[in-house]
Protein backbone atom coordinates (compact mmCIF):
# COMPACT_ATOMS: atom_id res chain seq x y z
CA UNK A 1 0.00 0.00 0.00
CA UNK A 2 1.92 3.13 -1.27
CA UNK A 3 1.76 6.24 -3.34
CA UNK A 4 4.22 5.17 -6.42
CA UNK A 5 6.21 7.37 -8.64
CA UNK A 6 4.73 8.06 -11.58
CA UNK A 7 6.92 7.03 -13.98
CA UNK A 8 7.57 9.54 -16.82
CA UNK A 9 8.46 8.97 -20.97
CA UNK A 10 11.27 8.09 -21.92
CA UNK A 11 11.34 5.92 -19.31
CA UNK A 12 11.43 2.55 -21.36
CA UNK A 13 8.93 0.66 -18.99
CA UNK A 14 6.36 2.63 -20.23
CA UNK A 15 7.30 1.34 -24.24
CA UNK A 16 7.30 -2.30 -23.15
CA UNK A 17 4.29 -5.12 -23.41
CA UNK A 18 3.34 -6.02 -20.43
CA UNK A 19 3.17 -10.07 -19.39
CA UNK A 20 -0.09 -11.51 -18.69
CA UNK A 21 -0.67 -12.10 -14.77
CA UNK A 22 -1.09 -16.11 -14.36
CA UNK A 23 -2.15 -15.68 -10.80
CA UNK A 24 -3.71 -13.15 -8.41
CA UNK A 25 -1.40 -13.60 -5.74
CA UNK A 26 -0.45 -10.74 -2.89
CA UNK A 27 2.06 -9.41 -4.89
CA UNK A 28 -0.89 -8.74 -7.51
CA UNK A 29 -2.83 -7.47 -4.90
CA UNK A 30 -0.53 -4.80 -3.59
CA UNK A 31 -0.49 -3.84 -6.92
CA UNK A 32 -3.30 -3.07 -7.60
CA UNK A 33 -3.76 -1.17 -3.80
CA UNK A 34 -0.91 0.70 -4.96
CA UNK A 35 -2.08 1.55 -8.32
CA UNK A 36 -5.30 2.58 -6.78
CA UNK A 37 -2.95 4.74 -3.97
CA UNK A 38 -1.09 6.56 -6.95
CA UNK A 39 -4.27 7.14 -9.26
CA UNK A 40 -5.71 8.68 -5.74
CA UNK A 41 -2.65 10.63 -4.63
CA UNK A 42 -2.17 12.46 -8.15
CA UNK A 43 -5.24 14.69 -7.67
CA UNK A 44 -6.20 14.85 -11.71
CA UNK A 45 -6.14 10.97 -12.32
CA UNK A 46 -9.02 9.18 -13.28
CA UNK A 47 -7.01 6.08 -13.74
CA UNK A 48 -3.70 4.67 -14.10
CA UNK A 49 -1.93 1.39 -15.34
CA UNK A 50 0.92 -0.59 -13.59
CA UNK A 51 3.72 0.14 -16.04
CA UNK A 52 3.24 4.17 -14.74
CA UNK A 53 4.48 2.76 -11.65
CA UNK A 54 7.21 0.30 -13.30
CA UNK A 55 5.90 -3.14 -12.91
CA UNK A 56 5.32 -4.79 -16.48
CA UNK A 57 2.06 -6.71 -15.50
CA UNK A 58 -1.00 -6.25 -17.25
CA UNK A 59 -2.60 -4.34 -14.87
CA UNK A 60 -4.63 -1.06 -14.65
CA UNK A 61 -7.14 1.14 -12.52
CA UNK A 62 -9.71 3.46 -13.50
CA UNK A 63 -12.14 5.62 -11.46
CA UNK A 64 -14.13 8.63 -13.15
CA UNK A 65 -16.39 8.59 -10.54
CA UNK A 66 -14.58 11.17 -8.99
CA UNK A 67 -14.15 13.58 -11.85
CA UNK A 68 -16.16 16.37 -12.87
CA UNK A 69 -17.08 15.47 -16.33
CA UNK A 70 -17.19 11.50 -15.57
CA UNK A 71 -19.88 11.46 -12.89
CA UNK A 72 -22.29 13.10 -14.77
CA UNK A 73 -22.30 10.05 -16.94
CA UNK A 74 -23.23 6.14 -16.64
CA UNK A 75 -20.00 4.36 -14.56
CA UNK A 76 -18.61 1.58 -12.88
CA UNK A 77 -16.92 3.60 -10.26
CA UNK A 78 -13.75 2.06 -9.79
CA UNK A 79 -12.42 -0.77 -11.55
CA UNK A 80 -9.98 -2.81 -10.64
CA UNK A 81 -8.16 -4.61 -13.64
CA UNK A 82 -6.17 -7.33 -14.16
CA UNK A 83 -5.65 -8.93 -18.07
CA UNK A 84 -8.26 -6.35 -19.07
CA UNK A 85 -8.97 -7.25 -22.83
CA UNK A 86 -11.39 -5.26 -25.20
CA UNK A 87 -13.95 -7.87 -26.95
CA UNK A 88 -15.91 -4.86 -28.84
CA UNK A 89 -16.03 -1.87 -29.48
CA UNK A 90 -18.27 0.69 -31.34
CA UNK A 91 -18.73 3.81 -32.64
CA UNK A 92 -16.22 6.89 -32.74
CA UNK A 93 -15.39 9.91 -30.52
CA UNK A 94 -12.65 12.14 -30.44
CA UNK A 95 -11.10 13.51 -27.39
CA UNK A 96 -8.21 15.54 -26.30
CA UNK A 97 -6.44 13.33 -24.04
CA UNK A 98 -3.58 14.17 -21.58
CA UNK A 99 -1.52 11.87 -19.97
CA UNK A 100 0.64 11.92 -16.39
CA UNK A 101 3.55 10.13 -18.09
CA UNK A 102 3.54 12.64 -21.22
CA UNK A 103 3.31 16.26 -19.03
CA UNK A 104 2.15 19.25 -20.48
CA UNK A 105 1.48 17.74 -24.11
CA UNK A 106 -2.07 17.26 -25.00
CA UNK A 107 -3.77 15.85 -28.27
CA UNK A 108 -6.73 14.63 -29.76
CA UNK A 109 -7.13 10.90 -30.12
CA UNK A 110 -9.86 8.99 -31.62
CA UNK A 111 -11.48 6.15 -29.38
CA UNK A 112 -14.36 3.79 -29.86
CA UNK A 113 -17.64 5.54 -28.00
CA UNK A 114 -18.76 2.23 -26.52
CA UNK A 115 -16.44 -1.13 -25.66
CA UNK A 116 -16.84 -4.38 -23.84
CA UNK A 117 -14.54 -5.52 -21.60
CA UNK A 118 -13.26 -8.16 -19.84
CA UNK A 119 -10.90 -8.76 -16.87
CA UNK A 120 -10.10 -10.38 -13.67
CA UNK A 121 -10.94 -8.00 -10.69
CA UNK A 122 -9.31 -7.94 -7.51
CA UNK A 123 -10.34 -11.05 -6.14
CA UNK A 124 -9.99 -13.31 -9.44
CA UNK A 125 -13.35 -13.19 -10.54
CA UNK A 126 -13.90 -12.66 -14.66
CA UNK A 127 -16.04 -9.42 -15.19
CA UNK A 128 -17.50 -8.44 -18.69
CA UNK A 129 -18.58 -5.17 -18.49
CA UNK A 130 -19.52 -2.54 -20.74
CA UNK A 131 -18.59 0.84 -20.80
CA UNK A 132 -19.07 3.78 -23.03
CA UNK A 133 -18.29 7.94 -22.99
CA UNK A 134 -15.42 9.37 -20.20
CA UNK A 135 -15.27 6.11 -19.02
CA UNK A 136 -14.71 3.89 -21.93
CA UNK A 137 -11.98 6.48 -22.74
CA UNK A 138 -10.06 6.18 -19.74
CA UNK A 139 -10.13 2.35 -19.85
CA UNK A 140 -8.79 2.40 -23.79
CA UNK A 141 -6.46 4.71 -22.37
CA UNK A 142 -5.02 2.60 -19.72
CA UNK A 143 -5.12 -0.37 -21.95
CA UNK A 144 -2.96 1.37 -24.34
CA UNK A 145 -0.40 1.65 -21.69
CA UNK A 146 -0.18 -2.34 -21.08
CA UNK A 147 0.83 -3.08 -25.01
CA UNK A 148 3.09 0.04 -24.45
CA UNK A 149 0.90 2.65 -26.26
CA UNK A 150 1.23 6.19 -25.07
CA UNK A 151 -1.73 8.68 -26.19
CA UNK A 152 1.22 10.37 -28.65
CA UNK A 153 1.06 7.23 -30.84
CA UNK A 154 -2.96 7.74 -31.47
CA UNK A 155 -3.09 11.07 -32.00
CA UNK A 156 -5.75 11.58 -34.84
CA UNK A 157 -5.09 15.68 -35.36
CA UNK A 158 -3.78 18.89 -35.11
CA UNK A 159 -5.31 21.12 -32.69
CA UNK A 160 -8.25 21.46 -35.62
CA UNK A 161 -8.74 18.79 -38.56
CA UNK A 162 -11.52 20.57 -39.96
CA UNK A 163 -9.29 22.49 -42.05
CA UNK A 164 -7.24 19.63 -43.87
CA UNK A 165 -9.66 17.24 -45.15
CA UNK A 166 -10.03 18.49 -48.73
CA UNK A 167 -7.89 21.24 -49.98
CA UNK A 168 -9.75 23.39 -52.82
CA UNK B 1 20.03 30.90 -22.70
CA UNK B 2 18.92 33.70 -25.23
CA UNK B 3 15.96 32.33 -27.06
CA UNK B 4 14.40 33.65 -30.87
CA UNK B 5 11.25 33.50 -32.17
CA UNK B 6 11.69 32.59 -36.27
CA UNK B 7 9.47 33.26 -38.78
CA UNK B 8 8.81 32.07 -42.30
CA UNK B 9 6.33 32.17 -44.84
CA UNK B 10 6.47 31.84 -48.40
CA UNK B 11 4.68 29.67 -51.86
CA UNK B 12 4.34 26.55 -50.56
CA UNK B 13 6.59 23.60 -52.08
CA UNK B 14 8.10 19.95 -50.69
CA UNK B 15 11.34 20.70 -48.55
CA UNK B 16 11.06 23.97 -47.10
CA UNK B 17 10.92 22.49 -43.69
CA UNK B 18 14.45 20.80 -44.63
CA UNK B 19 16.33 23.57 -46.34
CA UNK B 20 14.83 25.76 -42.90
CA UNK B 21 15.73 22.85 -40.18
CA UNK B 22 19.43 22.35 -42.04
CA UNK B 23 20.29 25.78 -41.93
CA UNK B 24 18.87 25.65 -37.98
CA UNK B 25 21.05 22.29 -37.35
CA UNK B 26 24.24 23.67 -38.55
CA UNK B 27 24.27 26.52 -36.54
CA UNK B 28 23.57 24.57 -33.57
CA UNK B 29 20.38 25.95 -32.64
CA UNK B 30 17.36 24.03 -31.01
CA UNK B 31 14.20 23.86 -31.73
CA UNK B 32 11.76 24.33 -28.95
CA UNK B 33 8.21 24.97 -29.45
CA UNK B 34 7.12 25.52 -33.36
CA UNK B 35 4.01 25.20 -35.55
CA UNK B 36 3.97 25.32 -39.06
CA UNK B 37 0.80 25.50 -41.56
CA UNK B 38 -0.46 25.78 -45.04
CA UNK B 39 -2.45 28.82 -45.25
CA UNK B 40 -3.72 29.55 -48.57
CA UNK B 41 -0.57 28.59 -51.19
CA UNK B 42 1.44 29.54 -48.62
CA UNK B 43 3.77 27.68 -46.48
CA UNK B 44 4.54 29.36 -42.75
CA UNK B 45 6.35 28.07 -40.00
CA UNK B 46 6.57 29.83 -36.36
CA UNK B 47 9.13 28.17 -34.28
CA UNK B 48 11.06 29.38 -30.87
CA UNK B 49 14.85 28.85 -30.93
CA UNK B 50 18.01 29.10 -28.87
CA UNK B 51 21.60 28.34 -29.21
CA UNK B 52 23.93 28.28 -26.28
CA UNK B 53 26.57 30.39 -28.32
CA UNK B 54 24.19 32.73 -29.65
CA UNK B 55 22.92 35.78 -28.44
CA UNK B 56 22.04 38.40 -30.85
CA UNK B 57 20.18 38.04 -33.91
CA UNK B 58 22.68 39.59 -36.02
CA UNK B 59 25.04 36.21 -35.04
CA UNK B 60 23.44 34.50 -37.46
CA UNK B 61 20.41 36.44 -39.54
CA UNK B 62 22.70 36.09 -42.46
CA UNK B 63 22.41 32.58 -42.71
CA UNK B 64 18.87 32.58 -44.08
CA UNK B 65 20.40 34.22 -47.03
CA UNK B 66 19.25 31.49 -48.91
CA UNK B 67 15.77 31.35 -47.75
CA UNK B 68 15.36 34.26 -48.57
CA UNK B 69 16.69 33.82 -51.86
CA UNK B 70 14.22 31.15 -52.73
CA UNK B 71 11.72 33.16 -52.01
CA UNK B 72 11.15 32.29 -48.19
CA UNK B 73 10.68 35.55 -46.13
CA UNK B 74 12.45 35.38 -42.54
CA UNK B 75 11.41 37.31 -39.98
CA UNK B 76 13.83 36.91 -36.54
CA UNK B 77 12.42 38.31 -33.30
CA UNK B 78 14.46 38.51 -29.97
CA UNK B 79 12.98 37.04 -27.51
CA UNK B 80 13.24 38.79 -23.28
CA UNK B 81 14.07 36.68 -21.02
CA UNK B 82 11.45 33.71 -20.02
CA UNK B 83 9.67 34.69 -23.05
CA UNK B 84 10.13 31.20 -23.98
CA UNK B 85 8.32 29.49 -21.26
CA UNK B 86 4.36 29.35 -21.41
CA UNK B 87 3.09 30.67 -18.41
CA UNK B 88 0.54 29.13 -16.31
CA UNK B 89 -3.03 29.31 -17.59
CA UNK B 90 -5.65 28.10 -15.75
CA UNK B 91 -9.20 28.35 -16.65
CA UNK B 92 -11.74 25.90 -18.69
CA UNK B 93 -10.69 25.59 -22.15
CA UNK B 94 -13.24 25.78 -24.51
CA UNK B 95 -13.92 25.39 -28.50
CA UNK B 96 -15.80 28.04 -30.24
CA UNK B 97 -17.15 27.72 -34.55
CA UNK B 98 -17.88 30.45 -35.73
CA UNK B 99 -19.50 29.99 -39.67
CA UNK B 100 -21.61 31.90 -41.97
CA UNK B 101 -21.76 33.93 -44.77
CA UNK B 102 -18.46 36.25 -45.74
CA UNK B 103 -18.61 39.43 -44.49
CA UNK B 104 -16.03 41.88 -42.87
CA UNK B 105 -15.77 41.94 -39.49
CA UNK B 106 -16.34 38.28 -38.55
CA UNK B 107 -12.91 37.95 -36.85
CA UNK B 108 -13.08 41.08 -35.33
CA UNK B 109 -16.63 41.32 -34.02
CA UNK B 110 -16.22 38.13 -32.13
CA UNK B 111 -12.24 38.31 -30.70
CA UNK B 112 -13.54 41.29 -29.05
CA UNK B 113 -16.35 40.74 -27.25
CA UNK B 114 -13.40 37.84 -26.25
CA UNK B 115 -10.70 40.28 -25.14
CA UNK B 116 -13.43 42.39 -23.67
CA UNK B 117 -14.42 39.85 -21.56
CA UNK B 118 -10.87 38.97 -20.46
CA UNK B 119 -11.40 35.21 -22.64
CA UNK B 120 -7.70 34.49 -24.05
CA UNK B 121 -7.76 32.74 -27.39
CA UNK B 122 -5.21 29.87 -27.69
CA UNK B 123 -5.58 29.02 -30.91
CA UNK B 124 -7.49 30.44 -33.75
CA UNK B 125 -8.16 29.10 -37.32
CA UNK B 126 -9.86 30.62 -39.91
CA UNK B 127 -10.80 29.72 -43.51
CA UNK B 128 -13.09 30.54 -46.44
CA UNK B 129 -14.61 28.20 -48.17
CA UNK B 130 -17.26 26.97 -50.32
CA UNK B 131 -17.61 28.64 -54.25
CA UNK B 132 -17.14 31.92 -55.34
CA UNK B 133 -20.38 33.36 -55.93
CA UNK B 134 -20.99 31.91 -51.90
CA UNK B 135 -18.05 31.83 -49.90
CA UNK B 136 -19.07 30.54 -46.00
CA UNK B 137 -16.37 31.90 -43.58
CA UNK B 138 -15.07 29.40 -40.89
CA UNK B 139 -13.64 30.15 -37.86
CA UNK B 140 -12.32 27.69 -34.85
CA UNK B 141 -11.62 29.36 -31.73
CA UNK B 142 -10.22 27.72 -29.21
CA UNK B 143 -10.02 29.93 -26.02
CA UNK B 144 -9.98 29.41 -21.80
CA UNK B 145 -12.60 31.32 -20.10
CA UNK B 146 -11.32 32.55 -17.02
CA UNK B 147 -12.68 31.57 -13.38
CA UNK B 148 -16.11 32.80 -13.03
CA UNK B 149 -16.92 32.80 -16.54
CA UNK B 150 -18.86 29.96 -17.67
CA UNK B 151 -19.88 28.44 -21.36
CA UNK B 152 -23.47 29.37 -20.44
CA UNK B 153 -23.40 33.09 -19.94
CA UNK B 154 -20.94 33.44 -23.38
CA UNK B 155 -24.17 32.08 -25.21
CA UNK B 156 -26.05 34.46 -24.03
CA UNK B 157 -24.10 37.67 -25.50
CA UNK B 158 -22.98 35.31 -28.59
CA UNK B 159 -26.99 35.30 -29.50
CA UNK B 160 -26.83 38.66 -29.73
CA UNK B 161 -23.78 38.26 -31.99
CA UNK B 162 -25.03 35.78 -33.66
CA UNK B 163 -28.70 38.31 -34.67
CA UNK B 164 -25.98 40.89 -35.75
CA UNK B 165 -23.69 39.34 -37.85
CA UNK B 166 -25.57 36.59 -38.95
CA UNK B 167 -23.64 33.74 -38.72
CA UNK B 168 -23.76 30.70 -36.88
CA UNK B 169 -21.61 30.18 -33.21
CA UNK B 170 -21.27 27.39 -31.02
CA UNK B 171 -19.39 26.97 -28.02
CA UNK B 172 -18.61 23.55 -25.85
CA UNK B 173 -16.17 23.02 -22.90
CA UNK B 174 -12.78 21.07 -24.51
CA UNK B 175 -11.97 19.18 -21.44
CA UNK B 176 -8.62 17.55 -22.26
CA UNK B 177 -8.84 14.16 -20.28
CA UNK B 178 -5.69 13.74 -17.57
CA UNK B 179 -5.45 10.16 -17.56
Amino acid sequence: MAVKEVLLYPDPRLKEICSKIEQIDATVDSLLQDLVDTMVAAGHSVGIAAPQIGDTRRAAVVDVAKSKLGKKQKNHGLLQMVNPEILEKAGDQVVREGCMSVPDYTGNVNRAERIVIQFLNREGQLQVIRAEGFEAIAIQHELDHLDGHLFLDRISSLKTDLFRRKQK
Amino acid sequence: MQHFALTIIGRDRPGIVSQVAEILYRLGFNIADSSSSILGGQFSMILLISNPAISSKEEFSDAFTPLEESNLSVFIRTLKPGGEVRPEMAGELCMISVYGADKPGIVYQVSKELGDRKINITDLNTKLIGDESRPVYVMMIEALLPAGVGIEEIEGWMTELKKKLQVDISIRSLIAMEL
